[in-house]
């Protein structure tokens, strides 16, 4: 399974090549536009990538592992992000994850049989004042508890 | 900045004044003069990275703490490297760094050569604040390939591993993935370690997360010995360490080779290749003197030979191995011209372009091939005509010279035997100097001292009574 940039992708990158002091800082925008054409970024999108930028193939696995936003694998119709970080984890972060995973019957970073539902853990979604939260697409749900999350699966289902 | 003159500047150490060059990295000033700072991330050979903050030192005038491996030497600097809040820094540290370590220090190869264990035993608190069973688990004995064995659990993620493969090597095997307590070492899946030079990455780790295959659960290192030597892989001439041990009901055996520094060699590392070349050094050695097929005792092999080139007629060829020391050619080429045979070192048999690559190796395959030069020892292949009496002083292609007769002097058993075989210690098992492909000289300590050694090429020529010139 080889990967390689559209056309008009190729062409919009080497535009924003002038915009960047080198290459290799268009590695975000790179795997943006990955994402942008697949859905996911593959090792072997992570080596075309790579070669595009003169970086070795590990960097931009490095990248591609550290940010949230990038997936190495297809994700589920809705993705849900819980946030892991500090607030969250004080206020019962765990108590909502572990509904999630039951309910689902997936661990994090996997995804339901029926394609439904990714799960995923996330660094702080910047609203610790409403903490615990987690964002299922661009929606953002706040003030969680376990009996909460029964009420937001039933909707989205 | 390397080509300026270099000004030395005086600076105040716990209250002693040392002298450093202007601009130079504290930290590397501090370890030369003997301070004994932790630190787990700067490598003089990888430059600093600042990434592991344990070698945080006091600077008068600077409010917090400073990494020393970032601070640089300017004239009247004060430092304080052991001040109570240096101290509780370190402690601090120390602790997030073992926040996910498992602790399996009784199972670990690197114990006893691990930073992490004696900083912990230096600052530790000796009783953690996180229970073992919350911890995060990575995997532990994940193979990286060429003989690397990678435990992530372990890793201190000081990235001294990445900076190797991505900026000496320049192959980026090694990366680091996720962030935050999930940051670990890997590999892009699917892929291994695929450079000739990724062992060095042992060394470099400063704890137990990469180990060597070839070496683990093998020999704990408090019983090693270290002896100073130089790698006999080819004509550049490493600077390593034999680690051996003797241990009980055991003969002194070798467990490792180890990069040694040399700033005008090798720097800090050694090609695999190399390092794994001391078990065919120790394999299937030879060790008893042979008539032909029979097994025959030293005295009695020592007249046999000197009786055989007494007798001898026609032509003498003497065979020179070219990984022999100088002073051990020297006393053959002695002993060549006292017998009037003629002495020749073909070093075409050495040759292997193959193995050749534009850093360490080289494609002459012969330790001492400049010190063969230096004497004039004629280095083709001698020519086979007439009656020839042929003495093999362990050369490899000996096969290749036609002889009537023939003495062999071999540290490895050979595949056939000759008239008389007589076993001579390996280069590990005696002393001497080696001329590098550059004309560096280096001198090899003897590392081994089997229980039942056999002679020297030295002992061996004791019978002619050539003098005492070479002292080994
Ligand atoms: S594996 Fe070893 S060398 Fe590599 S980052 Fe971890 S501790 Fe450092
Ligand atoms: S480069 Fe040559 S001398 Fe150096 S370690 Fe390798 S084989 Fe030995
Ligand atoms: S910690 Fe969860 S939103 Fe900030
Ligand atoms: S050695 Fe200075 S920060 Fe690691």
């Amino acid at each position: 399974m080889g990967f390689a940039f559209t056309e008009e992708n190729l062409r919009e990158l080497e535009a924003l090549a002038k915009r960047y002091p080198s290459k290799e800082a268009l590695m975000l925008p790179a795997l943006w536009k990955v994402m942008e054409q697949e859905g996911f970024i593959s090792v072997e999108a992570m080596e075309a990538v790579a070669e595009w930028l003169g970086v070795s193939p590990m960097k931009v696995y490095g990248v591609v592992t550290f940010y949230e936003m990038f997936h190495e694998k297809p994700l589920g119709r809705h993705h849900i992000k819980v946030c892991r970080t500090l607030s969250c984890a004080l206020c019962g972060q765990s108590g909502v994850l572990e509904r999630l995973k039951e309910r689902l019957g997936i661990e994090v970073g996997e995804t339901t049989e029926d394609g439904r539902f990714t799960l995923s853990q996330v660094e702080c979604l910047g609203s610790c004042g409403t903490a615990p939260v987690m964002q299922i697409d661009d929606t953002l749900y706040e003030n969680l508890t376990p009996e909460k999350v029964d009420e937001i699966l039933k909707e989205l289902r | 900045m390397s080509e300026k003159v270099k000004k030395m500047v005086k600076i105040t150490v716990d209250d002693r004044t040392i002298e450093a060059e202007e601009g130079a990295i504290l930290l590397q000033v501090l370890l030369e003069n003997g301070f004994e700072i932790p630190y787990y991330c700067y490598h003089e050979a990888l430059g600093p990275d600042g990434n592991c903050r344990m070698c945080m030192v006091e600077i008068e005038g600077k409010k917090r703490p400073q990494i020393s491996c970032d601070t640089f030497v300017e004239e009247g600097l004060i430092v304080r490297t052991d001040t109570e809040n240096i101290r509780r820094v370190r402690r601090g540290i120390l602790e997030l760094q073992l926040v996910n370590h498992p602790v399996d220090c009784p199972v670990c190869d690197q114990a006893g050569e691990c930073s992490l264990q004696d900083y912990y035993m230096e600052y530790g608190l000796y009783h953690g604040k996180v229970p073992k069973a919350e911890k995060l688990h990575f995997e532990k004995h994940l193979d990286l390939g060429r003989n690397v064995m990678l435990d992530q659990e372990r890793c201190v993620l000081c990235k001294r591993c990445v900076r190797f493969t991505g900026n000496i090597v320049k192959t980026g095997e090694l990366g680091v993935v996720e962030r935050a307590d999930h940051s670990h070492i890997a590999t892009l899946p699917g892929r291994k370690l695929e450079n000739g030079y990724a062992m060095n990455v042992v060394d470099l780790c400063p704890v137990g997360a990469l180990t060597s295959k070839d070496f683990r659960f093998k020999q704990r290192v408090w019983f090693l010995t270290s002896t100073p030597s130089v790698c006999h892989g080819c004509a550049t001439g490493c600077a390593i360490y034999i680690d051996h041990a003797k241990t009980k009901f055991e003969d002194d055996t070798i467990y490792r080779f180890r990069p040694r520094k040399n700033p005008d060699i090798n720097g800090h590392f050694i090609c695999d290749e190399g390092r794994l070349s001391y078990k065919a050094l120790q394999e299937n050695r030879l060790r008893e003197a042979r008539a032909e097929s029979s097994s025959i005792g030293f005295e009695e092999a020592a007249a046999q030979m000197k009786k055989m080139v007494e007798s001898w007629q026609g032509r003498i060829v003497v065979l020179a191995d070219a990984n022999l020391y100088i002073e051990e050619l020297e006393m053959v080429q002695i002993f060549a011209n006292r017998i009037g045979g003629k002495l020749h070192a073909p070093l075409d048999a050495y040759r292997d372009p193959a193995f050749e690559d534009a850093w360490l190796k080289s494609a002459m395959r012969a330790a001492n091939a400049k010190g063969v030069e230096r004497l004039g020892i004629d280095t083709s292949m001698p020519s086979s005509r007439g009656e020839v009496l042929l003495i093999n002083f362990n050369h490899p292609a000996a096969g290749d010279v036609k002889a009537r007769r023939q003495i062999d002097l071999l540290t490895h058993r050979p595949e056939t035997f000759a008239d008389l075989t007589l076993p001579i210690a390996a280069w590990s098992e005696t002393s001497g100097t080696l001329v590098n492909e550059a004309g560096i000289e280096q001198r090899c300590e003897q590392a081994l001292f089997p229980n039942d050694p056999v002679p020297t090429l030295m002992t061996w020529l004791e019978a002619w009574d050539l003098g005492e010139r070479c002292l080994v």
